[in-house]
């Protein structure tokens, strides 16, 4: 069953409190943010109705936010999310050779997920890192300046942080 | 040289912290600003100093600030548009990465101004670690004195609240932004009314650039007057440009406007020349939006004079020869790249982040799309140059927000001055898959190594 914790509704209670008295809709995104990052990193239909039931809103309101979105995950995605960026900028710098070369070195498409779980492949239009190109957010932070020698290191280094977990 | 106003001391050791941006002389412009003004004369100031908004569209901030409603009992709000998503444009994540208290500082003394008591920082969703960045100088902040209830005794309260949003480029646009703060879609409202009469919630609001914003520190504590004498003409004071694309040396400047756009591609002090030894073929100066201009009207204006890095001279000769200062993203092409493939891809970037609203938006951005994506494959018409042409003249003016706007100009102004290289994609689509175009006779005329 999807419920936040004590720690977390404690969080949920201080985002509603910045917004003035009965806007608490207003909490939506940052709450989604983190329903996504508490259950599993995506939004099931019940963990948006959930977030509707907190807030006191109906989950329309929640499932047209949620869609709506680029960061927020209607379906599973793997435990390591690689967003390549393929706009302008890092495609002048050579994106499509990183998302190539990611792809065939996990055996994915761009929006599909290894069998293993580990992995999925995105490719994302323009995260503002251009100056850094080829670029990826894995979690919450970029990974700039991607060569195929870095994005070896990355996959190995998910891989063994995955390892570690188990 | 040019003097650094936000930037000086972004690489002081530990300037992340309020000791050390205190000691550096960070927060004079809260104490002169709630202690010695009053806001009426804060916004004098603003309006003195000539500063412009700087996410793009170079409107007088001092202007826009006097706009505000104040209706008896009605809660007013500052809001700091930190979206930063045009392409091409990283300079406001430099800023509150590097020097967040210069941001915090830059708020407070806005706020007062304003008569915000709430005011929020909308920061895009994938600057995920930045908000952490932001709330520790916050607390900080608070901890000193400078936020919270009656700071420095001046009997203003204030706080200031940050909220992610999760992708979506429409959220720069300041009614969507407003409408995602809500909890809602970032769909643009219709204006007027504006936001200063009525904003989130209905209530009188400002949405300001994160740029714009740190900008108010120097004005207050040098006088609007001081600030207006750096720059030239109307491009008064520094501005941030995110530099990308085929350059030596990509990252954020802080220029004073007098200098020319060759200095800045070639001198070392900025882009440091062309990537690798090739030479100019194009740029897009102020973010992916504004219009790309041939090496020869980038460096110098249809008039043959010098072209500067300010609003003025980017703007020169209008969207038929010249293009615009716009966020300060200013991205550098390559003899080697393809201007079919880079306007494709843009296509597809505006595609993706139309809200829908529209009809000329969300169709024509999609049909613009697939319509350079032919040309690109090699499968297109050449009477697809001419569609492509009327279609975005058809989006241009007829939706909500300037997202339709943003998206027809780069298709435009790729085709104004780059016809021949879409009819060569036409005319020698074999050839177009195996190498590119090259220079033509757009060729860079100043720096062609011997």
């Amino acid at each position: 069953m999807v419920q936040f914790s004590e720690a977390q509704m404690a969080k949920v209670n201080e985002i509603i409190a910045r917004y003035p008295e009965g806007k608490q809709k207003s909490a939506l995104l940052p709450l989604l943010h983190l329903a996504q990052d508490s259950f599993g990193g995506w939004l099931s239909a019940e963990t948006m109705d959930y977030v509707a039931e907190l807030l006191q809103i109906t989950p329309i309101e929640v499932y047209e936010v949620a869609t709506f979105y680029s960061m927020y995950n209607t379906k599973p995605v793997g435990k390591y999310l690689f967003e390549v960026c393929q706009t302008g900028p890092c495609m002048l710098n050579g994106s499509d050779n990183i998302i190539d070369y990611i792809g065939k070195t996990l055996g994915i498409k761009p929006g599909e997920t290894t069998t293993d779980g580990l992995f999925t492949l995105k490719t994302v239009e323009c995260l503002g890192a251009c100056g850094y190109a080829p670029m990826m957010q894995l979690g919450k932070h970029y990974r700039e300046h991607l060569t195929k020698e870095k994005v070896d290191a990355i996959i190995a280094e998910c891989r063994s942080a995955a390892a570690a977990n188990n | 040289m040019g003097r650094k106003l936000l930037l000086e001391k972004a690489h002081v050791e530990g300037i992340r912290s309020f000791e050390v941006y205190r000691r550096e002389g960070g927060y004079r412009s809260v104490e002169k600003a709630l202690k010695t003004m009053s806001p009426e004369e804060i916004v004098e100031e603003v309006k003195k100093s000539g500063l412009r908004g700087r996410g793009g569209a170079g409107f007088p901030a001092g202007m826009k600030w006097s706009f505000i409603a104040k209706p008896e009992g009605v809660p007013r709000h500052l809001v700091c548009n930190a979206d930063e998503s045009e392409p091409g444009t990283f300079k406001d994540r430099y800023l509150m990465e590097f020097i967040p208290h210069l941001l915090i500082e830059g708020l407070i003394v806005s706020s007062f101004a304003l008569g915000s008591n709430a005011t929020y920082i909308y920061i895009r969703g994938e600057y995920a670690w930045i908000p952490d960045i932001l709330e520790q100088a916050i607390a900080e902040a608070k901890a000193n004195g400078f936020l919270g209830k009656n700071i420095l005794g001046t009997g203003f309260d204030c706080e200031i609240y940050v909220q992610r949003g999760a992708g979506a480029y429409i959220c720069g646009e300041e009614t969507a932004l407003i409408e995602s703060l809500e909890g809602k879609r970032g769909n643009p409202r219709i204006k007027p009314p504006f936001p200063a009469i009525k904003g989130v919630w209905g209530r009188p609001t400002v949405v300001n650039n994160v740029e714009t914003l740190a900008s108010v520190v120097p004005i207050i504590n040098e006088g609007g007057e001081e600030y207006a004498k750096i720059g030239v003409g109307k491009s008064t004071g520094t501005k941030l440009i995110s530099a990308c694309g085929n350059i030596n040396k990509p990252g954020v400047f802080e220029i004073d406007m007098t200098i020319s756009v060759e200095e800045f591609i070639y001198s070392d002090e900025y882009c440091g020349g062309i990537a690798n030894g090739k030479r100019l073929k194009a740029c897009i100066p102020g973010g992916s939006s504004v219009p790309i201009l041939p090496a020869n009207l980038l460096l110098k204006t249809a008039k043959g004079e010098t072209r500067y890095m300010n609003y003025e001279s980017l703007s020169d000769g209008g969207f038929a020869t010249g293009s615009m200062m716009g966020s300060g993203g200013f991205i550098v092409l390559d003899e080697d790249q393809c201007v079919v493939r880079n306007t494709y891809s843009l296509a597809r970037f505006y595609r993706h982040e139309s809200c829908g609203q529209c009809s000329p938006c969300r169709e024509g951005t999609g049909w613009m799309e697939k319509l350079l994506y032919r040309l690109e494959k090699g499968e297109g018409k050449s009477s697809d140059i001419d569609l492509l042409w009327d279609i975005q003249r058809k989006i241009e003016g007829n939706t909500i927000c300037p997202l339709g706007d943003a998206a027809a100009w780069p298709v435009a102004a790729a085709i104004r001055h780059f016809r021949d290289e879409f009819e060569w994609h036409v005319s020698h689509a074999a050839e177009a898959q195996t190498r590119n175009f090259g220079l033509a006779h757009y060729a860079d005329p100043i720096h062609v190594p011997a």
